[in-house]
């Protein structure tokens, strides 16, 4: 059970111009699943390896339960690695490859082996001790390099995108797994990656990384459907920004017209936005309602894109798959509902 | 066919020389030896020097080669794992013994040994040795380095085991392959030097080659034969063994999910 604290981290590499990580700052609760989320090259694993001794930050502190842990040596933290490869020791079976760190510790050969066959349980590999890893699938590598982390109970799990080299099926099939073994033993764990259901999926809270910093922090039903500012809206998935000046309750802007907005104590310039699932198309006038032209249709099977000339812009709808599909050119209603629209700035 | 041939190629000098070696009284125009007989062996193994040289010579290949794969380590290391300024010239200073002429090397060499007082020592011979070896290890190391994934040191380290135990129990693992060729060019360049033990040792290391020499410079052809296949039976025998354990254990370094 350990809290992670990260307070104004800084780090600029070698050559580098701009800094990955600049003034950072998280705290991440014990027994929490916390997913750092964001564009590649973002800095994100530079955090693992700075937990994990393997980079040093230029400043900020790193602290489990209060205590900083940057003077502790890399071996000493007990902050533990799952990579996007499984990095299991090629010459060595699968229960010595699991017992590693219990050796290292000084467990007997008993304890190792009842720890070992006990992990093996839990990631539902009973009885492959004996394997070598190459005889083993790249999911089931990856569940024993989980094991081979977990049998230490260690005061953080940090995980850099353990899942990518997977296919689908065996994605979710691990992402679940990982998912309860954690929850089941409450370790505080980090999950780096750039894929927003996965995050969503996985997280008890998502952090969202722009710029070296935290840009927005939330659970993932809060971050997902209000975003807090544009750049974390867009990269949860909103396309539809509107520009304009708020006062008591409407939003006029040049383009859209007038639009009813919920806030009523919001006024001047502003820039709302709304997800594209929350739009809706029907043929009858009503309250937000703006007259549009189909440009196009796209069935995906669970939604229905469809896509909406309105005056000089496009705008993307998902729309329920219950929905009838229209052709080209059918004028259409198109209803931005005044409780999903938000503000964005 | 062509495997034939390459056979042929490959095994019609050893035949040669095996059959001068075991010849007794081989004249023109005979087109076999009169008498095949194992004397000139047998002669060889009961004469301690010969016998004192084969253990000096193994003995050097092998100091030199694990001192070459000690020093070169490190170096490899950083070239091949690492982005420094400079790189381009640290590895022109390692080649650099390979490039300038060996006699160059070799008297400079021979006038500091005899400055320093190494002349004539094992540990001189083995200092003159290792100048030549180093690039040769420091090349192939650099090259298996490159193809390295630390990561599985960071695992280890993140499980908890200290720099030594990782470099015990994982490095070397991983790396045995390619430790195990550079080690055995080392061993081979080594095992082969004449011109930097005549002139480092001022003729009083004798090893191998330097006794080949001599036997060449005497001009009996079954003492050379013999000598000579004397000289590669070791070489051709830890190759083979080396050949079979790596196709035993491919390279694990480049193994991927």
């Amino acid at each position: 059970m350990t809290t992670v604290t990260f307070t104004h981290i800084s780090k600029t590499y070698p050559k580098a111009d701009a800094p990955v990580l600049d003034d950072f700052s998280l705290e991440v609760q014990s027994g929490e699943l916390v997913s750092l989320l964001g564009p590649s090259g973002i800095g994100k694993s530079t955090l693992l390896k700075l937990i994990a001794g393997i980079e040093k930050p230029d400043g900020g502190k790193i602290l489990f339960d209060g205590e900083s842990i940057l003077s502790i040596a890399p071996n000493q933290r007990e902050a533990v690695f799952m990579f996007q490869k499984a990095y299991l020791f090629p010459f060595l079976s699968v229960g010595e490859n699991i017992a590693f760190g219990l050796k290292v510790k000084g467990f007997s050969p008993e304890e190792r082996q009842r720890k070992v066959a006990e992990m093996l349980d839990l990631i539902g590999l009973p009885g492959i001790e004996n394997r070598r890893p190459n005889e083993l699938s790249g999911g089931e590598q990856q569940r024993v390099a989980l094991a081979r982390s977990l049998v230490i109970r260690p005061k953080v799990l940090l995980l850099d995108e353990p899942f990518n080299s997977l296919d689908r099926p065996v994605r979710l099939n691990l992402q679940e797994a990982v998912r309860n073994i954690q929850r089941e033993l409450g370790i505080t764990t980090i999950l780096v990656t750039h894929d927003l259901d996965e995050a969503m999926a996985m997280s008890d809270r998502m952090a969202l990384m722009m710029g070296g910093k935290v840009a927005a922090v939330d659970k993932p039903n809060i971050l997902f459907q209000r975003p807090p500012c544009m750049e974390t809206a867009k990269f949860v998935g909103v396309e539809t920004f509107i520009e304009g000046v708020a006062s008591s309750g409407t939003f006029v802007s040049a383009e859209w017209g007038e639009l009813k907005i919920e806030d009523a104590d919001k006024n001047g310039r502003a820039v709302y936005a709304i997800r594209p699932e929350h739009i809706r198309i029907q043929k009858e006038k009503c309250e937000n309602a703006l007259a549009g032209v189909v440009k196009n249709c796209i069935y995906r099977g669970a939604q229905i894109e469809m896509q909406i000339v309105l005056g000089e812009r496009v705008l993307r709808a998902h729309l329920p798959a219950k929905n009838e599909i229209l052709p080209a050119g059918e004028p259409v209603q198109v209803i931005l509902p005044k409780e999903h629209l938000f503000i964005v700035r | 066919m062509k495997k034939l041939l390459i056979w042929i190629a490959l095994l019609a000098p050893l035949l040669t020389l095996g059959l001068f070696a075991l010849s007794k009284g081989w004249f023109y125009p005979e087109p076999f030896p009169a008498q095949l007989t194992p004397e000139a062996f047998s002669r060889l193994i009961s004469d301690t020097r010969t016998l004192k040289a084969i253990i000096d010579s193994l003995l050097l290949a092998v100091l030199v080669s694990l001192l070459s794969l000690i020093i070169g380590y490190p170096a490899a290391r950083a070239i091949g794992t690492q982005d420094f300024p400079a790189k381009k010239y640290v590895w022109l200073a390692i080649f650099l013994p390979t490039v300038v002429p060996p006699l160059a090397i070799g008297m400079g060499m021979s006038i500091l040994a005899l400055q320093t007082g190494l002349s004539g020592t094992p540990f001189g011979i083995i200092l003159a040795h290792i100048v030549p070896t180093l690039p040769y290890t420091v090349f192939t190391l650099a090259g298996v380095f490159a193809r390295y994934d630390e990561n599985y040191e960071y695992q280890a380290l993140a499980l908890g085991a200290s720099p030594t135990r990782i470099f015990f129990a994982i490095t070397l693992h991983l790396l045995a392959p390619g430790l195990a060729v550079a080690g055995l060019f080392a061993f081979l360049i080594s095992w082969s030097q004449y011109l930097l033990t005549l002139l480092v040792g001022g003729g009083r290391v004798l090893t191998l080659p330097v006794l080949l020499f001599s036997a060449v410079s005497g001009g009996n052809p079954t003492t050379i034969s013999a000598l000579s296949l004397l000289f590669l039976a070791p070489p051709v025998l830890i190759i083979a063994a080396t050949a079979r354990f790596l196709g035993e254990n491919p390279n694990s370094v480049h193994e991927r999910i």
